[in-house]
């Protein structure tokens, strides 16, 4: 199936809309960058960095009970906190599971997290004149937030796309288990099987 | 014997070469090398073993689903599960084990000039339940994810009824999708494959097949690359059998055919996938299902509906991975959801395509790479199953006394009593606007009697090619309503007497 392929282009019309946004000054404000590691396979720096700050804001968690009932019947206080997405390294697990997509997947998702990215491309969409890697928290939320929910289909699209992965890769960290509950696979059990 | 790849290049002249190693290929195969056939199966997958089942949900959905666990629509609005490793999607799958239902059958007869009756069929599934462990759960065996599908059905006077599931010496550890770790779950990879290498049949995992060769009549040659790690090693695959059976499973059965420029008739088209819609729960008391039988438990009360199309109840595993990507929100949203993991149900609605007068499904084109593309339009018949589905599943769960349930659109329904139910009215459902889901792939390369509107003829023979055979859950004219693991196995059991006379 397209997993990322041909995202951009059946979607949104990528290249042609980089090539107009990069042509207005407002477009060309840069990516903050945060220290990438060494060895990056997929990602480019500045989409290394575009995709740790997706990635933060997508796994954010609140300190505290979403609900009464979270408070009073689940635990929950009792749990360790989450830990954040640079803690389980969701945008470095994404570059390894990115690397080995074919070329045109590659472009696509290149130009999408472009997109995602581009000043101009959020003042169209009514948000901030900056790139995403430049919001504030509640700005980054509502960025997302407009992807999420845009008339635009293939917007729609992009962001779920950036959006599974990163839960993915969280959430089946076991770094993240004791934070939701998840006491973890019952190895134990299973051995006990195995030895007889 | 089961080879792992090639290290050299392959050319093979058996009596059949079986595309696929599933529950429609392992059973050809083991039909096939049990009538003293020469057998030959290529798998694009890898052949994993309970030893490399860790129970950890990236691990197995990378090596253990088609597209690393990422295939979908081409939209992205439904997430596609599919399985791809020796004895496919039979190795992940949860379980569940029905026949096909005889009013779908008597369709099938009625509409495409199928042959299939439950009396035809009778003797493969019995076979089928005895070679598999299948039996049915008892109650005190399902795990209160499912128990609370159970209990909220018998409160409302619907039908529900525990599931009949292919284990020996289950555990009841909850991982049957990422591979049982203790081989209970009789998977082909353990039943109808080891059948069928006993008898002389060969296996070869990491192989793909790129394109099949003909002349016209016949099907010379199935031609493509050994892999490793999904990538091609330069080492080429060729065998020409005497009967070619593709067994890839919808979705990669009719891209296998058009890559291959044998389009005659629909392929691709009418392609069903049971769409799927969950619905959480939250309890005050823990539910952990991530725990326990993933599926044992099913309500057919809906499945025929005069206001459109029908659907049924199941649960679905909660592990945190699946259930984060399952949940469309993020942030704080997301967080809190999964907070209260331990104490959430989830259940599922899966719609029952095929039957509506016009309806279309999906359908499978090929991608620039020439990997299958797949797409499935929602229609208003699928948005109003999909709302009635919802509501049905907060009533059930209503009427167990749920502190809450919340649905799976962007901007979740909360609802705590009926009154919160015309919500879900209110609430857009294109594309990407809530979560859809599929582990039921059929069609797309449907039997029929009219070369027109079918694929293979009633005994699964290509319309065209003398020696070609799709023996998968893509022959398949609609979707079934009931979980199509137990059909694919019957249904093959008895089209391999059809390729046993191919090659007589």
């Amino acid at each position: 199936m397209e997993t990322r392929r041909g995202l951009i282009k059946k979607t949104i019309g990528g290249a042609a809309l980089l090539a107009v946004a990069g042509s207005v000054p407002i477009a060309l404000r840069k990516t903050k960058l945060r220290e990438a590691p060494r060895g990056l396979k997929f990602f480019t720096a500045a989409e290394y960095s575009i995709w740790a700050a997706m990635a933060e804001r997508v796994v954010a968690h609140d300190p505290t009970p979403a609900t009464e009932d979270d408070a009073t019947h689940t635990g929950f206080m009792k749990r360790p906190p989450a830990p954040a997405a640079a803690q389980v390294d969701v945008a470095g697990k994404a570059d390894a599971f990115l690397e080995p997509l074919p070329e045109s997947d590659r472009k696509d998702l290149k130009q999408l997290l472009a997109l995602f990215d581009n000043a101009l491309f959020s003042v169209l969409g009514g948000g901030p004149a900056k790139p995403f890697t430049q919001m504030n928290a509640v700005e980054q939320d509502a960025h997302l937030r407009s992807w999420q929910t845009s008339r635009l289909a293939i917007k729609r699209t992009g962001f779920q796309a950036m959006k599974r992965l990163s839960c993915a890769i969280y959430y089946g960290s076991p770094e993240t288990f004791a934070s939701v509950g998840y006491p973890g696979p019952p190895y134990e059990l299973v051995k006990s099987v195995l030895r007889k | 014997m089961i080879h792992d790849g090639s290290d050299k290049d392959l050319l093979l002249k058996p009596d059949v070469c079986i595309v696929g190693s599933g529950a429609g290929g392992s059973m050809v195969a083991s039909r096939l090398a049990n009538a003293g056939a020469k057998v030959v199966v290529l798998e694009e997958g890898g052949h994993h073993t309970k030893d490399e089942f860790d129970m950890q949900e990236p691990r197995a959905y990378q090596r253990l689903y088609q597209d690393r666990g990422n295939r979908a629509t081409a939209d992205l609005s439904i997430a596609v599960l599919q399985g791809r490793s020796v004895g496919g999607g039979t190795v992940v799958n949860w379980t569940t084990s029905y026949r096909t239902p005889d009013d779908v059958l008597e369709f099938w007869r009625t509409k495409q000039g199928s042959v299939l009756t439950p009396e035809l069929l009778k003797p493969h599934f019995e076979e089928v339940e005895q070679r598999l462990g299948i039996q049915k759960v008892d109650y005190e065996d399902t795990n209160p994810n499912n128990r609370k599908i159970y209990d909220g059905c018998k409160k409302l006077g619907w039908q529900v009824d525990t599931t009949r599931r292919n284990v020996r010496g289950c555990l009841r550890t909850g991982y049957c999708g990422m591979g049982c770790p203790i081989d209970a779950k009789q998977s082909a990879a353990l039943t109808y494959l080891p059948d069928a290498v006993q008898k002389g049949a060969e296996v070869y995992a990491h192989c793909r097949v790129d394109k099949i060769e003909t002349d016209g009549k016949r099907a010379v040659a199935a031609v493509g690359a050994v892999l490793d790690h999904g990538e091609p090693t330069g080492r080429t695959i060729r065998v020409e059998p005497k009967v070619l059976v593709l067994a890839g499973g919808a979705l990669n059965s009719p891209a296998l055919l058009l890559r291959s420029g044998i389009d005659q008739g629909p392929v691709g088209k009418k392609t069903w996938l049971h769409p799927t819609i969950a619905v959480g729960a939250f309890y005050e008391e823990p539910i952990e299902g991530f725990y326990g039988a993933p599926q044992s438990v099913a309500s057919h009360h809906f499945a025929h509906r005069p206001e459109g199309a029908g659907f049924f109840l199941e649960a679905a595993p909660v592990h945190p991975m699946l259930a984060s990507i399952a949940a469309p929100a993020f942030g704080a949203g997301l967080s809190a959801r999964m907070s209260r993991l331990p104490n959430l149900c989830a259940t599922i609605a899966l719609m029952i395509d095929g039957f509506g007068d016009g309806e279309e499904g999906g359908t499978v084109s090929l991608r620039k790479d020439l990997g299958p593309k797949l797409d499935y339009p929602f229609t208003s018949r699928a948005h109003e199953c999909f709302r009635s589905a919802m509501k049905a599943i907060a009533r059930l769960h209503l009427a167990n006394g749920a502190l809450e349930v919340q649905t799976f659109h962007n901007d979740p329904v909360h609802i705590k009593s009926e009154g919160d139910l015309a919500e879900i009215d209110r609430r857009p459902l294109g594309p990407n606007l809530f979560a859809a889901f599929t582990a039921h792939q059929m069609g797309g390369c449907r039997m029929g009697a009219d070369p027109s509107s079918s694929v293979v003829d009633p005994q699964l023979k290509h319309h065209h090619f003398e020696n070609l055979f799709v023996i998968d859950g893509s022959v398949f004219p609609t979707g079934l309503g009931v979980n199509p693991m137990e059909s694919i196995y019957g249904v093959s059991s008895w089209a391999s007497e059809h390729v046993k006379a191919a090659l007589s």
